[in-house]
């Protein structure tokens, strides 16, 4: 082998080269930007547009190249008068990605195709290598599996109807006359009559780290059952509604046989599950609120307005809690009615010590006391300090602030400022 | 298994001003059990929710082995982690707890098998795993939270407080058990405490943090013996240092340290190092741990230059040791750990000897200790 003919075979498989990454790019772009199936007149707005690939191709196989759309019938006759045709295995089947028909030195390669035309790669190259030909019919036929792949995992029927139902409920929270109860077309079947439970999840993680539809409904297929739906609000917002049966158990036997679990009970065990679960198993930091079951068909938007609003409080008044319940704020909602001057003005008569109330361990013994329905010894036990201390600390607060937290009146006071004061003291 | 290293780390919170963790630097070995303790609001925890993923790092990087992780998702970080506020899957049994993670990472059927009872052995849980979670007692489910984090086989196991809602009997016990499981699993772990004693007990090394930086990095014995500020003196160590502030002032040709009800010499050792950085005829705060005040009369006869007499004010009789409250050494209470059998009683006079060998000088501008920087 000469020296020349060593380098025509290198140039040759660096052109090879050359060529399949732009077709790879082109058909990998394509079908990562785009969720229906590729068609010529929509060639544009693709990630990687016509001009980005087609000019290199002509450059590497230094001839006219261009893509040109044809009939069926067109490709029909064409496929009948070639010179030489390659199908494939898929002979009796629609157009498919990589065949190619080849007359008068012109060689034809499909790129796309729909039910009524042909999106073609016309090469006008007669001295085109086989190599050549079979290494671009490969790359659009690979690339044609790759897309369907990406094409399904894109856009699922649930997803889709998901949006709509999402569509529908922003527009129902933005609207002065909100309509409750979902029109016939967004039902899907009977599945959203039934009743189910309701949760609301925000994430809280940087844009490089955006949560995936398919990714989250397959976690939480898994977690909780099949049927589950699963409709995105706002970035990083979700609505999940969980299936009946979460609250239905079969095994009743519980540690200590006192204590009747009771509904609210159950919902906060369950939305705990599913906070750790998310938290660990799929995006880290996240707030999670969970109501009463519902049927979403009646009830999304009221749900949706409640479990949002239950969120935001508990982000504002329990700063490191992410499990929300609206039955557990409805102080906080009452306190959160009244404007903020209002708030300030209140905080600012009733503390005479507010100093008192920064030191973390009066804050931490305050919490639990009142956590615990202000039982001392519990409150001691919880705490790892002796009864005395407890009582020591408290007479100091009464002492200090003239409010004694054993009686109810003082009680119910210090917790409000308690709760005024974190708002406040953040803000 | 692997090491975590975490450099520079920092971690600011918006709007606020001031970080919450400031220039963290770890190098936490293979296998190694790494205490992060200090107060609420020290940082700890923030810290460990950073190693976890599930706060992001604001400046620094984390690495975890040799893989920079700090944009990587929590799932893919290779970790465990078991929580204060550990919830268990209620509608899974104690087997289904413990093998979900697994089922998510695609682990095969027996595989899955096998390590959720070789972990529930390990756990003493095998009787429970058709179990759902309200059947079972605090402790039990402890036992499944750790289940959890064990059948990962993970490279590092994050623990955050995963036995304070226990009470303290059985928060004792398990205390022994993480002890003993870390160790046989030979898995780096990293568990944060506000409790000094469960620090003490069970980290290979500690890290005393207060107000988001770290004070100091050390073996408990390291820490216990050779705090290196007043904040590590006072808060390793039950009940805490006592702290006496007092002048150092030449007579006689020994070097004494005087306070309120207090002149006693100070050894020749120390009181070089304290010429030779300056601090004669200064203020210091001198640092005795309970157990270094002796009421022995053997003790008593060996040490006359450094007596001091006080008062009890309470004497806590534990049985096997007494706590004495006293004033008259200094202006703050002073406690003094004795034998049981000593038969002190609240009210009297008694005379104690310092041993002074065994005391921490502190500065008093700066609470560094003097002998250890």
């Amino acid at each position: 082998m000469t020296k020349k003919s060593v380098i025509i075979k290198y140039q040759k498989i660096i052109i090879i080269n050359i060529i399949f990454y732009i077709l790879w790019r082109y058909v990998t772009c394509a079908a990562k930007g785009r969720r229906k199936p590729l068609t010529l007149v929509e060639i544009g707005d693709r990630e990687m547009s016509t001009t980005d690939w087609l000019k290199p191709l002509q450059h590497i196989l230094n001839c006219p190249v261009q893509v040109v759309t044809k009939s069926m019938l067109e490709w029909s006759d064409l496929l009948r008068d070639a010179e030489a045709v390659w199908l494939g295995e898929k002979k009796d089947q629609p157009p498919t990605e990589g065949q190619r028909a080849e007359k008068n030195g012109m060689t034809w390669i499909v790129t796309a195709s729909n039910d009524y035309s042909v999106e073609l790669l016309e090469i006008n190259n007669p001295s085109l290598s086989v190599t050549e030909k079979e290494l671009i019919s490969w790359t659009l036929k690979r690339g044609r599996s790759d897309l369907t792949q990406l094409k399904a995992a894109a856009l699922s029927e649930t997803e889709r109807n998901a949006l709509k139902l999402s569509e529908w409920i922003q527009k129902q929270l933005e609207a002065d006359e909100p309509a409750y109860s979902l029109p016939d077309h967004l039902t899907v079947g009977s599945r959203l009559f039934n009743e189910m439970i309701p949760f609301l999840l925000v994430t809280e993680q940087s844009n490089t780290k955006q949560a995936v539809y398919t990714e989250l409904e397959k976690l939480l297929h898994s977690f909780l059952s099949e049927d589950v739906l699963l409709i995105p609000l706002k970035s990083q917002e979700w609505l999940i509604w969980g299936p009946l049966s979460l609250l239905r158990d079969e095994d009743s036997d519980t540690f200590d046989d006192q204590e009747e679990e009771t509904i609210e009970d159950s919902l906060a065990s369950i939305g705990s599950g599913l906070h750790e679960m998310l938290a660990s198993e799929w995006i880290g930091e996240c707030h999670l609120a969970v109501t009463h079951p519902t049927t979403p068909a009646k009830g999304i938007v009221e749900t949706t307005i409640l479990l949002r609003e239950t969120i935001n409080l508990g982000r504002k008044f329990h700063v490191g809690t992410n499990i929300h319940l609206p039955w557990m704020l409805q102080l906080e909602r009452l306190l959160n009615a009244i404007p903020e001057a209002q708030r300030s003005k209140y905080l600012e008569q009733s503390l005479k010590r507010a100093d008192l109330f920064v030191e973390s361990e009066m804050l931490s013994t305050l919490e639990t006391f009142f956590t615990l329905d202000c039982n001392v010894s519990e409150t001691a036990k919880k705490l790892y300090i002796h009864r005395n201390t407890l009582l020591y600390r408290l007479d100091k607060l009464k002492q200090e602030t003239g409010l004694d937290v054993r009686q109810f009146r003082d009680a119910v006071l210090v917790k409000i400022i308690l709760l005024l004061y974190k708002v406040t003291k953040r803000n | 298994m692997a090491g975590v290293r975490l450099e520079g780390i920092y971690k600011k919170y918006p709007g606020s001003d001031k970080a919450s963790v400031t220039d963290v630097n770890l190098d936490i070995k293979d296998k190694e059990f790494l205490v992060l303790v200090g107060p609420s609001g020290c940082g700890k925890s923030t810290t460990l929710r950073m190693i976890a993923g599930l706060e992001e790092i604001s400046e620094g990087k984390l690495f975890i082995g040799d893989r920079l992780v700090n944009d990587v998702a929590p799932k893919d970080r290779d970790i465990a982690m078991v929580f204060q506020s550990y919830a268990l899957y209620p509608h899974m049994n104690v087997y289904q707890n413990m093998a979900f993670g697994l089922k998510l990472r695609k682990f095969k059927k027996a595989d899955i098998d096998k390590r959720v009872r070789e972990a529930a052995k390990i756990l003493d849980i095998e009787h429970l795993l058709d179990r759902k979670p309200k059947a079972l007692s605090g402790g039990q489910r402890q036992r499944v939270a750790l289940g959890r984090a064990i059948v990962r086989e993970p490279q590092v196991f994050l623990m955050d407080e995963p036995l304070s809602n226990l009470d303290a009997k059985l928060r004792g016990q398990m205390r022994a058990e993480i002890s003993k499981l870390t160790k046989r699993l030979e898995t780096t772990t990293i568990y944060v405490t506000h409790d000094q004693i469960e620090a003490m007990t069970m980290g290979d090394r500690i890290v005393v943090m207060k107000d988001g930086f770290i004070q100091q990095t050390a073996s408990p014995e390291e820490l216990y013996n050779h705090p290196v500020n007043i904040f590590v003196a006072g808060f390793i160590g039950a009940p805490s240092m006592n702290f006496i502030s007092g002048t150092l002032t030449e007579q006689g040709g020994a070097l004494r340290f005087k306070a309120s009800g207090v002149d006693v010499v100070v050894p020749e050792g120390k009181a070089a190092t304290l010429r030779s950085k300056g601090y004669i005829g200064k203020e210091v705060i001198l640092g005795i741990r309970p157990e270094d005040l002796h009421e022995e009369p053997v003790f008593l006869e060996a040490s006359p230059q450094t007596i001091v007499n006080a008062n009890v004010e309470v004497a806590e009789n534990l049985g096997h040791e007494m706590y004495l409250y006293l004033n008259g050494i200094g202006t703050d209470t002073v406690i003094a750990r004795v034998d049981g059998r000593a038969g002190v009683r609240d009210g009297v006079s008694v005379k104690l000897a310092l041993d002074m060998n065994k005391v921490h000088l502190f500065d008093k501008a700066t609470e560094l200790n003097i002998f250890e920087n």
